[in-house]
């Protein structure tokens, strides 16, 4: 009884010492500004000084046009990009999984690099091509699909085009590769009853794959959900600081440069971010609801 | 017995570290932006600095992108991470001074004399009795133009060059062009307003009241913003978003000209290619505005140190006896970073050079750029920024863009979105 207790405490220390350095690291970067963005929220900054303005953050939200409109833009990038790119990986996912047999490695290494390219390094590559007298212009006017070159990066409406299309180029393949794994770890049993059953592909592909993946499905609606709800280099690089006049700011951007650029103000900067937080989570808890409960019927 | 190693050892230590006490490397880090103008004229600096004082090594970093925000989490977080010196714009620099106090060492009790500073520089870095920058480069701005363009559309450079033209000349010689080459007159960047900013600045007319309050409502605005609506629906502007892309669309030939200061030489001369085509004429004038000139200024920046800074004293000696001293080195260094990048100092004494009155070859018929700007920057009028310019330069920028582009249907209508615009980022 005597041993089994002192083995008990040994075992409690033990186990504390080893969970120590994450606790530690964890009240540091994540409780201590988590604890402190209360203090910040309360107040409005301007660089050394700060007052305490109460709930003064959040009216002067009510009244920011152009936070609500970078909001908006979140929506709008969030409702388009997701679904085009869920799509896109869950159709490149089969094709690799089933259709091609050959040189499978290099075209899922090929995929999945430009999620862990330097979006910093790229967007030079990409101005460039989206110039108005740029490669992409010059090639859809040299094969009759426009007259007129299009403003990819001046143009209000074709600048967030512009942004959807490099979110896509750049997370289709992270999230492909997840459908990858979920496909492959679907027994193959399940596919010869369907086809002694005689159910064509597309039919397999709807009735099998797709609920068995909505785990999958799931994890990736709601990490992009939450990463556009974060979009900030793609706008501040590639369409430059959310340009054109504007028309492609998003929430984080539009944080950021309150913080960092035009006004040094942290404590509506914290502010705006608990709107960006609240909004991301409860996105979260509805797509898990929605396909949670799908994932549950479909058992 | 046990004493004697001991001691041994801690006088060998002594002598092992005594050289290195003696003449101990130090280090200063600046940071500035612009490989072809800041960057080189900083570390021409330090070549001059280095002649007395080999042991200092000046470490100048190019920061590309967003230096305001790295300044900004510095200055939040105590200092933290900065380098000791940094380069401001002088538009920008109020914005610092105002939000951080205690940020920069006020280089007046330093013994820096500002007599012998263009005045119009001192302004925005002078807070009461204060005084925190050393001032660096003049933005007095010219009208850049391809001579080649021109002779490609059948007209002759020479009845331009040297000219004080109207804006509404330049339309025509802008119509012309690109009637015959193709090639809109000016690079343009849409998301920016400092072309529109020079225009309205030649009138004098500035973007903030006395008291601080936005003045968006004057005359020279609308003429100038109905100037530049014009260029725009006549095509006579290649629109880039972005200014690496703007200096792209400039050396990449995309249009006949641009309208810029004088520290665009050392884009211009970074490539060979635009050799002996470009000549500069005064900046144009806008008709029907009180007090329009054929001068006008954009941009221009300034030293600051850093209180957080460690090696404080050795910033300011290191600024003070390069930047703000008279002698035959300095003259010297002045004379070279206006000859190599087109960096026109603001410290008077040293404006002497040979090169601030020489032939330059590298432009169309050798011509004496550098005296022309400072003939220019003589009749800029003086300018007043305040600590809101960056918003406001943002808010009117979007709704010019969006004028241009039809999405707003007036002049009246353009300042009102600008106005807006401007109250909600800032809170009012």
């Amino acid at each position: 009884m005597e041993q089994r207790g002192l083995y008990q405490r040994y075992l409690n220390r033990f186990g504390w010492l080893c969970v120590a350095p994450s606790v530690f690291l964890f009240s540091l970067f994540m409780a201590y500004p988590i604890l402190s963005s209360l203090y910040y929220v309360t107040r409005r900054w301007k660089g050394m000084a700060n007052s305490f303005i109460g709930l003064g953050n959040f009216a002067r939200m009510a009244r920011d046009k152009v936070f609500q409109a970078a909001l908006g833009h979140n929506f709008l990038f969030m409702a388009v990009q997701i679904p085009l790119m869920v799509f896109l990986a869950l159709a490149l996912a089969a094709l690799l999984n089933q259709r091609i047999k050959r040189f499978r490695g290099p075209l899922r290494l090929a995929l999945f690099l430009p999620s862990v390219t330097s979006l910093v390094v790229v967007s030079v590559l990409f101005r460039v091509l989206l110039q108005a007298n740029g490669f992409l212009n010059n090639v859809l006017i040299g094969a009759g699909a426009i007259r007129e070159p299009i403003g990819w990066l001046n143009d209000a409406a074709w600048a967030k085009v512009t942004i959807i299309l490099a979110m896509t180029w750049r997370w289709t393949g992270y999230n492909m590769v997840f459908f990858l794994v979920g496909m492959q770890s679907i027994d193959p049993e399940i596919y010869e009853a369907a086809e002694v059953d005689g159910a064509p592909r597309i039919r397999q592909f709807f009735r099998i794959t797709i609920p068995l993946l909505v785990p999958v499905i799931l994890f990736s609606a709601v990490t992009s959900t939450s990463g556009t709800m974060q979009l900030l280099d793609e706008p501040n690089i590639l369409t430059w600081q959310g340009g054109p006049a504007n028309a492609t700011m998003t929430a984080a951007l539009y944080i950021y440069r309150q913080a960092f650029f035009v006004n040094a103000d942290f404590g509506y900067a914290t502010a705006l971010s608990y709107v960006v937080v609240l909004i991301s989570g409860l996105f979260a808890y509805i797509q898990m609801r929605l396909l949670g409960d799908n994932a549950r019927s479909a058992r | 017995m046990r004493k004697v190693p001991k001691l041994l050892l801690a006088l060998a230590l002594a002598l092992a570290l005594a050289p290195g006490l003696a003449a101990a490397p130090q280090k200063l880090t600046v940071w500035c932006w612009d490989p072809n103008f800041n960057v080189y004229a900083m570390k021409e600096a330090a070549k001059l600095y280095n002649k007395a004082h080999p042991e200092v090594a000046v470490e100048v970093v190019d920061m590309a992108q967003d230096i305001e925000a790295k300044v900004i989490s510095g200055l939040q977080a105590g200092g933290a991470g900065l380098p000791d010196i940094a380069l401001f714009q002088d538009f920008r620099i109020e914005q610092f001074l105002s939000d951080y106090p205690k940020a920069f060492v006020d280089l007046k009790a330093q013994g820096v004399d500002y007599a012998k500073f263009a005045s119009y520089k001192v302004g925005p870095m002078s807070v009461g009795k204060s005084v925190y920058g050393i001032p660096f480069d003049t933005g007095s701005t010219g009208l850049w133009l391809r001579t080649d363009y021109i002779k490609a559309a059948g007209l002759d450079p020479d009845a331009y060059y040297g000219k004080s033209l109207k804006w509404s000349e330049v339309i025509k010689l802008g119509e012309t062009v690109k009637a015959k080459t193709g090639k809109p007159l000016l690079s343009y960047q849409s998301d920016n307003f400092d072309m529109l900013r020079i225009v309205v600045q030649s009138t004098g007319g500035q973007f903030f009241n006395p008291d601080g309050s936005l003045n968006l409502r004057s005359e020279a605005f609308k003429k100038s913003l109905a100037l530049f609506k014009e260029l725009n629906d006549k095509g006579l502007l290649y629109q880039v978003v972005g200014w690496s892309d703007w200096i792209n669309a400039i050396n990449s030939d995309q249009a006949a000209g641009f309208l810029n200061a004088i520290w665009m030489v050392g884009s211009v001369k970074s490539r060979p290619e635009n050799k002996g085509k470009y000549m500069v004429i005064p900046t144009p004038l806008i008709e029907g505005v009180k007090g329009a000139a054929n001068a006008s200024n954009n941009g221009g920046s300034s030293w600051y140190v850093f209180s957080s800074s460690k090696n404080q004293k050795l910033a300011v000696d290191f600024l003070k006896s390069v930047w703000a001293t008279t002698n035959e080195g300095t003259k010297a260094f002045y004379n070279e970073i206006l000859k190599g990048a087109g960096a026109m100092g603001t410290y008077l004494p040293c404006q002497g050079g040979p090169n601030f009155t020489a032939n330059d070859d590298f432009f169309y018929k050798s011509q004496p750029l550098y005296k022309d700007f400072a003939a220019w920057m003589a009749k800029v009028p003086v300018l007043t920024y305040t600590p809101n310019y960056q918003p406001m330069r943002d808010a009117v920028a979007h709704a010019t863009l969006n004028y241009f582009q039809g999405k707003i249907k007036s002049i009246d209508e353009a300042i009102a979105a600008a106005e807006a615009e401007y109250k909600q980022v800032m809170g009012q």
